[in-house]
């Protein structure tokens, strides 16, 4: 073991950039704990106490730190993971433009729209991800420099929008947003993305990790993606009329790559449900998944459009019409690729509930609806009833369906998909539980996405099973996992890793709360 | 060519070093929407309008601070006063003649103030709080201190912890000295430019100088608990941080802090408004925000003298 530091004298950054450069050095391999904090007294006895104490470096420096200095300190298993560490901590504070003293002749990150046309003005869109507050304003100032918008930035007024939209409609132009999670423009991904190559299927969705199931789905089957038109999550609320989807619709219809169309939303309101079925009226074959929705309900208009029920078999219809083999998503036939009636007889009678954890909105509602179709009642903080609330102070009640990305878990810390902390301790709480019966979470791959999740959650899941091993229970934990080969974490790795913690892995978010469901069901009935 | 701006709103307690004649001041630190200039032994905050306001800032148009913060280096002088603030090397110069002043003193005496509803809220806050299961700085002692749950064990924890629990309990008894030793293992504790245990201290002080008149279960003003924490705290942390807890010592304290002490005012019925409010607290930084409200609740439980 060794202890290495770095000090970087009169040198300040804000909180939020210490702990994740901190944790980026510490996610590397060999690094046993690190620490990053101002050099006041109190904390070079925190350093003394968790053993990260430099006493050797501190005795070389010619005075000693003082609390306006910036101290970080490695403990690793040899030098080279110390000084690697430490090169990473280094590395990441430098790059970052959040702190002042940035070394002459440094290319400075454009800090307006203004400075990046000004830099590349031939750049036709601007992805714009400010405060709700701030964002209207500058969406505005784009879009009338004629570019089209990815509007990544939430809390904008649904007026606002709806101005915006109109005011993009009457440029030929695209407000992807507010909002608006996940994107690929002409083969390049925006936002939430993975990697997926360029192929005939477009899609059009109000619904970031919805469009992420699809596209990964999509790539199982070996096809590829046109466009991915994303239009924020309000688009098809009666407010905004779904002005977005039906030009996003109106776009790949006439772009030659798209072959077959899908539009993708949670439940959107009838009348405009109506009116983009109506707009889908066209020559391409058009796939719509209205989750939530009963395609019954929508038979009378829905004409030529493909309705679909979840997000596979949406996929799968894509699939189909665009003439590959629907049989490579792992959708129906991968159910009982475990052998789900043997761990459904592992369950003691106490474990009657499912703890759903999710990161991604849809991939939870789409979780809810499967769910509740079977289990009834599904407690959760985006209900699909308000009776299923779950109160202040419950974690979970019965079964249970967390949207762990939502604002009120992300407030002040990064979003789920970022950093697992967040799924890491409800996981742990859901196994403490004796009546949890299964943990169902989801983990979603890609850019933006943490970048090898199945390292952290791996150790999770043995700690978790082992625990309540030890409790006299068998904790079956289900992952749906949404990714690409292609994508930086690599889905087989990922996959592989998660399986050999003891999870059992379904790339399909449908396949993974039926099986679920599958479980519970029987040990209630032997209850 | 001299850009010539007016600033959106600036804080009271820097409108008496605008008033004197211009002196010289130097960038301390910059960040991405806002920069630090220190001046005579204080610190002035030079926020976007997108940040809330402090008791030390002095706000422009978020363009404006765009433009300006690529450009500043620190050490870089600043020449402040005559109701102007003037960076010479960047050709920058701030008017503050006809701006308005905000004053961050939340105005407690305007309120009647019942001890039980706030009482009720600090329970409500309490488990609001503990429910958000936070991580990093000191805020996840907040079950631990109030709701009897197992405290996991770290070094900032096992340092802390005694400390907290001291602080509460000296400020009820008003045993100044007892203060003081929390106050020391307190102060500079923890990550950040504002370490955990500061912020612990500012909302604790906040409390102590603002509301201790109006809810302290004896009725005895602990005003001095607040001028005290900051005295003993400014020597072992971060100028920053030690300028904080000055302000806070006096009650002056940020726009989201001084609005979530005026919401504790509010009948219990009213306590979604009170959650809202904690909300934007605990949006502030990375576990500023939540250490801060763990200093508020401590405070609170304080002056009920019900610390064990």
């Amino acid at each position: 073991m060794v202890i290495r530091a770095l000090l970087k004298p009169n040198t300040y950054y804000d909180s939020i950039t210490l702990m994740s450069v901190a944790q980026a050095a510490k996610d590397l391999p060999g690094v046993e704990d690190i620490g990053a904090v101002m050099a006041t007294e109190v904390n070079l006895e925190l350093l003394l106490n968790a053993t990260l104490m430099p006493i050797a470096f501190l005795a070389e420096q010619q005075a000693p730190p003082g609390s306006e200095d910036l101290l970080i300190v490695v403990r690793a298993i040899d030098e080279a993971h110390a000084q690697a560490a430490l090169a990473v901590a280094e590395e990441r504070l430098t790059s970052r433009g959040d702190r002042g003293n940035l070394s002459t002749g440094e290319m400075l990150p454009a800090r307006s729209l203004e400075m990046a046309l000004k830099r590349d003005e031939a750049a036709n869109l601007a992805v714009i991800s400010v405060t709700g507050e701030h964002a209207g304003l500058e969406a505005e100032q784009a879009l009338r420099n004629g570019m089209h918008v990815f509007l990544f930035s939430d809390n904008v007024p649904v007026e606002q929008e709806k101005r915006l939209k109109a005011l993009a409609i009457s440029k030929g132009l695209l407000l992807m947003g507010p909002d608006c999670g996940t994107a690929i423009i002409n083969g390049i991904g925006l936002g939430f993305s993975n990697v997926v190559s360029r192929g005939s299927i477009g899609i059009v969705g109000a619904s970031g990790t919805g469009m992420q199931q699809l596209i990964c789905l999509i790539a199982a089957a070996g096809m590829g993606i046109s466009q991915a038109i994303g239009t924020g999550g309000r688009d098809l609320s009666e407010a905004i009329g779904g002005v977005m989807m039906r030009r996003g619709l109106e776009l790949l219809a006439g772009d030659e790559q798209t072959e077959v169309i899908i539009l993708v939303s949670k439940p959107p309101a009838e009348r405009v449900a109506r009116e983009i079925l109506a707009a889908a009226q066209i020559m391409k074959p058009v796939v719509v998944v209205f989750l939530g929705a009963d395609p019954e309900r929508f038979a009378s208009v829905a004409g030529n459009a493909h309705m679909a029920r979840t997000l596979t078999g949406g996929a799968e219809l894509a699939v189909s019409l665009a003439g590959g083999d629907r049989r490579r998503i792992p959708g129906k036939d991968a159910l009982y690729k475990y052998d789900l009636p043997k761990e459904r007889a592992k369950l003691a009678s106490s474990q009657r509930y499912i703890r759903a954890l999710y990161s991604g909105g849809t991939l939870c509602d789409e979780a809810m609806l499967l769910l509740s179709e079977r289990l009834g009642p599904i407690a959760s903080n985006i209900p699909l009833r308000p009776e299923w609330t779950l109160a202040v102070g419950e974690t979970f009640r019965g079964h249970t369906a967390l949207d762990l990305g939502s604002d009120e878990f992300t407030r002040g810390r990064p979003h789920p998909m970022i950093d697992p902390t967040i799924s890491l301790q409800y996981l742990a709480s859901a196994a403490d539980d004796p009546q949890t019966a299964v943990i169902l979470l989801d983990i979603v791959l890609g850019f933006c996405a943490q970048q090898n999740p199945a390292s952290v959650y791996s150790p999770a899941i043995i700690q978790a099973r082992e625990k309540a091993k030890v409790a006299g229970r068998s904790l079956p934990v289900i992952i749906s996992l949404c990714g690409t080969e292609g994508d930086p974490q690599r889905l087989s790795m990922q996959r592989t890793a998660l399986e050999a913690a003891g999870a059992m892995v379904y790339e399909s978010n449908e396949m993974a709360a039926r099986a679920a469901a599958l479980l519970v069901s029987d040990s209630i009935h032997q209850a | 060519m001299a850009v010539s701006l007016i600033v959106v709103d600036y804080s009271r307690p820097t409108h008496p070093i605008f008033l004197q004649e211009p002196r010289i001041g130097n960038v301390h630190s910059i960040f991405n929407k806002a920069t630090n200039i220190t001046l005579d032994g204080t610190m002035l905050a030079l926020l976007s309008d997108e940040l809330p306001r402090m008791p030390n800032s002095v706000r422009l148009r978020s363009d404006v601070t765009y433009k300006l913060l690529p450009n500043l280096k620190p050490g870089m002088e600043v020449c402040v006063g005559n109701y102007s603030l003037v960076i010479p090397t960047c050709n920058f110069s701030l008017q503050l003649s006809d701006t308005p002043l905000w004053e961050p003193r939340p105005d407690v005496n305007s309120y009647q103030w019942n001890r039980e509803t706030v009482a009720q809220h600090t329970r409500m806050l309490t488990q609001f709080l503990a429910n958000k299961q936070p991580q990093g700085g000191l805020t996840p002692l907040v079950g631990p201190l109030f709701l009897d749950q197992s405290l996991q064990e770290t070094p900032l924890s096992r340092m802390a912890m005694p400390n907290l629990r001291l602080l509460a309990q000296a400020s009820w008894w008003q045993n100044l000295e007892g203060i003081e030793e929390a106050t020391r293992g307190l102060a500079g504790l923890g990550p950040g430019l504002t370490p955990s245990g500061d912020d612990v201290l500012g909302g604790f002080a906040a409390i102590m100088a603002l509301l201790s008149t109006q809810l302290s279960a004896d009725s005895i003003p602990r005003k001095h608990i607040a001028s005290k924490i900051a005295s003993v705290a400014k020597p072992r942390t971060t100028k920053l941080s030690g300028l904080l807890l000055e302000f806070a010592s006096r009650g002056e304290v940020s726009e989201q802090l001084g609005t979530l002490l005026l919401t504790l005012m509010l009948p219990a019925e009213e306590f979604e408004t009170v959650l809202k409010a904690a909300d934007h607290v605990l949006a502030f930084g990375a576990s500023s925000g939540g250490d801060t409200l763990l200093g508020i609740l401590l405070g609170l439980r304080a002056l009920e003298g019900k610390i064990d």
